[in-house]
């Protein structure tokens, strides 16, 4: 099944940092059971990590909240813009994609569609695929604790960047989405060393964009 | 940590992710949205990824590397061309990995 083929990579670079999060949430006081089902009913790789130090550092459960619905507003972005991609998706599809949507699901199952193949259920396997990836590593990494040791020396922490590098391949098809990625990268590097988290990625993608549509063609 | 603090904060996180990331998928796939959203909405992704890569590949811990000491970056050029001329994921991903390992000794 090709969305079970698409989400490996995803799943090979959410194994390390889902295990890293269990590490992390069973050093913060975390029970196995309260680690893993974080990761199964949240899968929100640098929200968690962010819900569990504001919570740790301020034991205030609503300003633990709030930062990691910051740290999540991206994807109303992301959602938007997967709805015209999902117009044929039956209502409850819609509902377990959007529950397994993440930088990584979004970028895989946007150039997927770019081709013309993604559909409901393509998009619900690399969805199950990256969850599982997430859910298990964060299983294993707060079964083993601190003997897992650190999971980069693997070089998985390229994962991700080969990752986005591909898709990004796959998302350049013409001069102008040339020149609104080069637009886009630019404004991020600027925008990066002054704000945190995922905000200039979010507002690059919003300038470039602006600007392209505001360009005749 | 007592157990009601850290359930809380999973059913809490829980909640507001379903609905920051369902809620406009639910409701824009169901309007007809303006030709310029579209358009707009049309650019979001090569946008996003563009900028992703660049601050993952340039800034890899919040900071930028020296640009002949960066493996991230050198590393994104072979998996970039094995994606171009095999179109597999996977394969980009694990020729990426490994390039990476070996950049990482030689440019460390």
């Amino acid at each position: 099944m090709r969305g079970v083929r698409l989400g490996l990579p995803i799943l090979l670079g959410y194994v390390p940092v889902g295990a890293a999060f269990g590490v992390a949430a069973t050093a913060a006081g975390f029970t196995v059971a309260q680690a893993t089902s974080c990761s199964a009913l949240v899968l929100a790789g640098a929200g968690q990590f962010i819900g569990l130090a504001a919570l740790q550092s301020s034991a205030n459960l609503t300003a633990a909240l709030v930062a990691t619905g910051v740290v999540n507003l991206h994807y109303l972005l992301f959602s938007a813009t997967m709805s015209p991609r999902t117009r044929e998706t039956p209502r409850w599809q819609q509902l377990l994609i959007a529950f397994t949507l993440t930088d990584e699901t979004f970028a895989v199952n946007i150039d997927d569609s770019l081709e013309g193949r993604a559909d409901g259920w393509s998009m619900l396997a690399v969805g199950a695929v990256s969850w599982l990836g997430w859910t298990l590593g964060t299983l294993a990494g707060a079964l083993a604790g601190s003997a897992i040791g650190d999971p980069a020396r693997w070089g998985v922490g390229f994962a991700m960047p080969a990752m986005f590098t591909a898709l990004l391949v796959g998302q350049v098809t013409g001069a102008r989405t040339l020149v609104a990625a080069v637009l886009a990268a630019a404004f991020a590097l600027v925008l990066a060393a002054a704000l945190p988290g995922q905000w200039p990625v979010v507002l690059a993608a919003v300038v470039a964009a602006s600007v392209m549509t505001a360009v005749p063609r | 940590m007592t157990p009601a603090l850290a359930w809380g904060l999973v059913a809490g996180m829980a909640i507001t992710n379903i609905v920051v990331r369902g809620a406009p998928m639910l409701v824009m796939s169901r309007l007809r949205l303006p030709s310029v959203v579209e358009r707009w909405l049309g650019y979001i992704p090569v946008s996003v990824m563009a900028a992703i890569v660049a601050v993952q590949v340039l800034r890899p811990d919040g900071r930028y590397l020296p640009l002949a000491h960066n493996p991230y970056l050198f590393a994104t050029l072979p998996t970039a061309v094995v994606y171009r001329y095999t179109r597999s994921f996977l394969g980009a991903v694990l020729v990426g990995i490994a390039s990476f390992v070996v950049l990482r000794y030689l440019l460390g």
